[in-house]
């Protein structure tokens, strides 16, 4: 077969995308054009011109056959170049953009609902990207190893630190081993006194990870014993945060537990701390153990105490194996030498890859981080399936613009393009609304009710959440835009411009599933409102408790005598000056001392009560002591029931005396305590003689119940850690310096551990409640806005729908309010299917709030009831604006506008 | 006006012409800017048949080929490309007013 007719036979087989007429009259005409066309691409440009022609001659037909067949008009007279692409890529972005100005307030709204959703989720992962995944910072991380001595119970736990000086003392597995202990400390600055992390560690440490300090230096092997200068290297972020990232800082002395040590380093801005995402504040060196207390110093040598984390590095060739054999070997000698320790003691290796923080935590971390993520990523979800709804109701409206457009030569896949643009900018704009968001929460987390170790979380803001932010952006504009889109594609031209789409309504199926979230919507943010308004109770509740001082008017300040180098023998003596001093100052009323402040953890001990048998059977009872100084009951304005407070008479020589709380006396002795008489355990025949009776104080928790409590006399045994607390007469907040002051004129070396006003304490034990409900609350409004939204789009989507039908009804008399009824019932069934869902999961789910729920049941009716109807109210506004505005229509016009 | 049929009203505005001649001329016209390819073409030529805008015209005699189709343009046609060759040229003017394009000497 020649050539020629083997490109004609092919072309004809193209040609059968036209239909037959359009063939029988044009298809010869068109294949001889065809082959002229590519004699002369042969000639001019041999095989490569003529692959070219046939190329355009495809995408030419396809085009016009496509056009022929399903209607269009042809407009193109060449294919459309990269740069045209992007220019008419471009007139979307524009025409979308004027669109959505045109309508400012769905805008608003959907870049607010896209916004929070992507903000939160970028922030969750954000926290849980730090935790969990971020990559090591360290050089060449395969050759670092983790190792571990178990824990009593078997498992990989801590090592002691004698077992690390032989872990390093061996030869020819590690090229270097480090250890690191953390810890906290308090710091004093110029702003008063401030809990800090900080961690012990050996001069191996950096090098045996591979760091080396932003500026400065790290340790030496000097600074591993004690003996030698106090050091610390400040953690970069430390640095830049708190000590204003003045480099300056090198050389200079902080005071930490009140002892000097030296900064001598700032550490690498890639790493600020062990364990990964917590921050360490101070690196101090085996050296600075002092600053940790005796014990810390003793510690150093006993293999009883695993207080000590190591990481090394392999020898160049040493496999993680090898080094488990040799920690194997090592495990077998130390129960040898130390059977009483280290029987059945093995040591654990764990290549660098598998620990991200401890063996012990890794599982609940990435377990709760997933946790959270599938959280926030549902919302997300809800929030995409809303703006879907809206899209989709905004599509139906624009049936018949999209209908005309089309009918002006549009292609389908410009319209649906058109429309996923539009969803995609709104994405766009929200991702941009929540990537700002993100960035602003990592300013809240030191504001979470975290435990002190989290507190520490060094979370900044980096590509990777910009990354996530964007991506996830697209995702949601993609799932919540494809679906409009293919949807007012697929809408036929002809009948849309008759019916103006109104014809259309969304497959049954689809419009069960949309009904179904809406109806999920709803009850996820009942159950979500309902735990805030527990929580809100709860709050009001214990805000409401008298926490039986006269916090008024109460300044205090902590201090320890020990660790301010006291010596026991002169702790009475001290103690007494501070009191004296304080009692001294202008402004102050009375002043006394106690080793623990009303609302607050502290001490508790076994007692023995004479003639009370408690209901445990082992015939004591363990309760909470406070150690106070004479008139502590008057300057904190407790109430003296019955006997006496302590007195002058109360001399350590004197008859040990206690005071008792009105609870302990009611329930020891029925009221009648004169005769009553309480002994440590253990202490035999150190009976302890009733003087008196004061009212109770909250001892650790304001929503405690009444609890039994016991004083002892400071004067009979003076405590070395305690508060001073002084009445004043005026503002006491202005007395928090001189306070201070006060405390370092009689000892300079003395810390400063607490600096408050009673009030600020006592509040201060609410805090965690307080956070806790205003995020519940924050997330059940957010939860609210969802669900109202999802049930405006719905209840658009059906006005859209409907506007011919309503205008029918109101031309024929019916009353505008009965036809928004109309639309609004139908709403309203789904909203109270979800509110019946919601109430039934909150039942179950408000176990999750109980321990914190003070004077409310956790099936507090009023709750939720209260709950119920507020998010009635909002979805009936949700619903009623739609159908008001369908109500209020003209009829005339509604019937015309078909 | 779509591109295609303004280029193949003012072929035919010159002389009848047949599909292949069309494409040839508006090619040489444009230097080869502008390629019809021939789905466009007979597409085009349809639809303008259809519109009134062109009619078919009996080949000449010197053309051996009995198989191709002439055209001709027809009143109707002739007043719509003028009127869009007008437009256009208004446009131009306006560029020409925003300094877009030199002045005609």
């Amino acid at each position: 077969m020649p050539r020629a007719e083997l490109h004609a036979r092919l072309f004809r087989l193209f040609l059968r995308a036209y239909p037959r007429p359009f063939r029988e009259i044009y298809g010869a005409e068109m294949t001889r054009f065809f082959l002229d066309r590519l004699a002369r691409a042969r000639d001019a440009g041999g095989r490569g011109a003529v692959l070219r022609q046939w190329a355009r001659a495809a995408a030419d037909v396809a085009k016009t056959a496509a056009a022929e067949r399903w209607g269009g008009r042809v407009r193109r007279t060449e294919p459309m170049k990269g740069r045209e692409f992007m220019t008419s890529m471009l007139q979307d972005v524009r025409y979308a953009a004027r669109r959505l100005r045109r309508t400012p307030l769905f805008t608003s709204f959907a870049i607010a609902i896209l916004g929070v959703g992507i903000g939160l989720n970028a922030a969750v992962f954000n926290l849980v990207d730090t935790v969990l995944f971020r990559p090591s910072p360290f050089a060449d991380p395969a050759e670092i190893v983790h190792i571990y001595q178990d824990s009593d119970d078997g498992e990989p736990s801590s090592t002691s630190f004698p077992a690390y000086r032989e872990m390093a003392e061996l030869t020819g597995i590690f090229a270097g081993v480090a250890a690191t202990s953390p810890d906290k400390a308090t710091w004093e600055d110029t702003d008063g006194p401030r809990p800090v992390s900080v961690e012990y560690a050996t001069a191996s440490y950096f090098p045996v990870l591979g760091l080396r300090p932003y500026r400065g230096r790290w340790f030496d092997t000097a600074h591993d014993r004690v003996g030698a200068e106090l050091v610390a290297v400040v953690s970069y972020r430390t640095w830049r945060t708190r000590m204003g990232a003045d480099p300056g800082v090198i050389g200079s002395t902080i005071r930490l537990n009140n002892q000097a040590v030296t900064i001598i380093g700032i550490g690498p801005k890639e790493f600020n701390g062990e364990a990964g995402a917590l921050a360490t504040d101070f690196w101090l060196s085996i050296s600075s153990a002092p600053v940790g207390g005796p014990f810390r110093v003793a510690n150093l040598d006993r293999r009883q105490d695993h207080w000590y984390l190591v990481k090394a590095r392999l020898a160049p060739g040493v496999s993680v194996e090898r080094a488990r054999a040799a920690m194997d070997v090592l495990a077998q000698r130390l129960a040898e030498e130390y059977p009483e320790l280290n029987e059945g003691r093995g040591i654990t290796v764990f290549a660098h890859d598998e620990v991200r923080i401890h063996p012990e935590f890794d599982g609940g971390l990435f377990t709760a981080g997933m946790g959270v993520l599938v959280v926030a990523g549902l919302v997300l979800l809800l929030a995409c399936s809303n703006l879907a709804n809206l899209l989709l109701a905004r599509g139906i409206s624009r049936g018949p613009e999209l209908a005309v457009r089309q009918a002006l030569g549009s292609g389908r896949m410009q319209v649906a393009r058109l429309l996923l643009v539009e969803a995609l900018l709104l994405a766009g704009l929200g991702g941009a609304a929540g990537l700002g968001l993100a960035a602003w929460s990592v300013q809240l987390i030191p504001l979470l009710p975290l435990s002190v170790a989290w507190a520490g979380l060094d979370v900044g803001f980096d590509h990777r959440v910009v990354v996530f932010g964007v991506l996830l952006a697209l995702a949601t504009g993609l799932l919540s835009g494809l679906l409009p889109a293919l949807r007012s594609a697929r809408t036929d031209v002809a009948v849309a411009l008759r019916d103006e789409g109104r014809g259309q309504s969304a497959g049954r199926g689809a419009s069960l599933v949309r009904r179904g979230l809406v109806a999920l919507q709803v009850a996820v943010s009942l159950v979500l409102v309902i735990g805030a308004g527990l929580l809100t109770r709860s709050l009001a509740n214990a805000q409401r408790v008298a926490p039986g001082v006269d916090a008024d008017r109460i300044a205090l300040v902590e201090t320890d005598l020990q660790r301010g180098g006291v010596s026991d023998a002169e702790v009475a003596v001290v103690a007494a000056q501070i009191l004296e001093r304080v009692e001294a100052l202008p402004g102050v009323e009375r002043a006394a001392l106690t080793n623990r402040l009303p609302v607050q953890s502290g001490w508790t001990s076994t007692h023995v009560v004479e003639g009370y048998d408690p209901p445990s059977g082992t015939g004591s009872v363990e309760l909470p002591v406070a150690i106070v100084s004479r008139g502590y009951f008057e300057a904190m304005g407790i109430p003296v029931l019955a006997g006496r407070t302590f007195t002058a008479d109360d001399r350590p020589d004197a008859p040990p005396v206690i005071v008792v709380n009105e609870t302990a006396a009611r329930r020891f002795w029925g009221g009648d305590w004169a005769r009553g008489r309480i002994r440590p355990e253990g202490a035999e025949g150190a009976w302890r003689r009733v003087v008196g009776v004061v009212g109770d104080v909250k001892v650790i928790d304001l929503r405690e119940p009444p609890t039994p409590m016991i004083y002892y006399s400071a004067e009979q045994m003076p405590p070395a850690g305690f508060a001073v607390v002084a009445r004043t007469s005026g503002d006491p907040a202005t007395l928090l310096g001189t306070l201070r002051s006060t405390l370092r004129d009689v000892r300079p070396s003395l810390p400063v551990t607490r600096l408050a006003t009673l009030d600020t304490h006592i509040g201060g034990a609410l805090a965690r409640l307080r956070a806790v409900t205003a995020l519940l609350g924050g997330f059940s409004l957010l939860a609210m806005l969802l669900a109202g939204l999802g049930v405006y789009a719905t209840v658009s989507f059906a006005v859209e729908r409907r506007t011919r039908e309503m205008g029918i009804r109101l031309v024929m008399g019916a009353a505008p309010a009965r036809v928004a009824w109309m639309v609004v019932r139908e709403s309203l069934t789904v909203v109270a299917a979800g509110v019946v869902a919601g109430l039934a999961l909150a039942t179950l789910a408000v176990r999750g709030v109980q321990t914190m729920l003070f004077g409310v049941g956790s099936m507090d009716g009023v709750t939720f009831a209260g709950a119920s109807a507020l998010l009635l109210a909002a979805t009936g506004i949700a619903a009623l604006l739609p159908a008001r505005r369908a109500a209020r229509a003209d009829p005339v016009e509604a019937l015309k506008s078909r | 006006m779509n591109p295609p049929v303004f280029y193949i009203l003012l072929a035919l505005a010159e002389r009848e012409m047949h599909g292949l001649g069309i494409a040839d001329w508006v090619e040489a016209k444009t230097e080869g800017a502008v390629e019809l390819g021939p789905g466009t073409l007979y597409r085009s030529l349809k639809e303008m048949l259809e519109a009134g805008l062109i009619r078919e015209a009996a080949p000449p005699e010197r053309d051996a080929d009995p198989r191709r189709k002439y055209y001709a343009i027809t009143a109707e046609g002739r007043r719509r490309v003028s009127e869009e060759a007008a437009r256009l040229e208004r446009l131009v003017e306006v560029a020409r007013g925003v300094k877009l394009l030199p002045r005609r000497a």
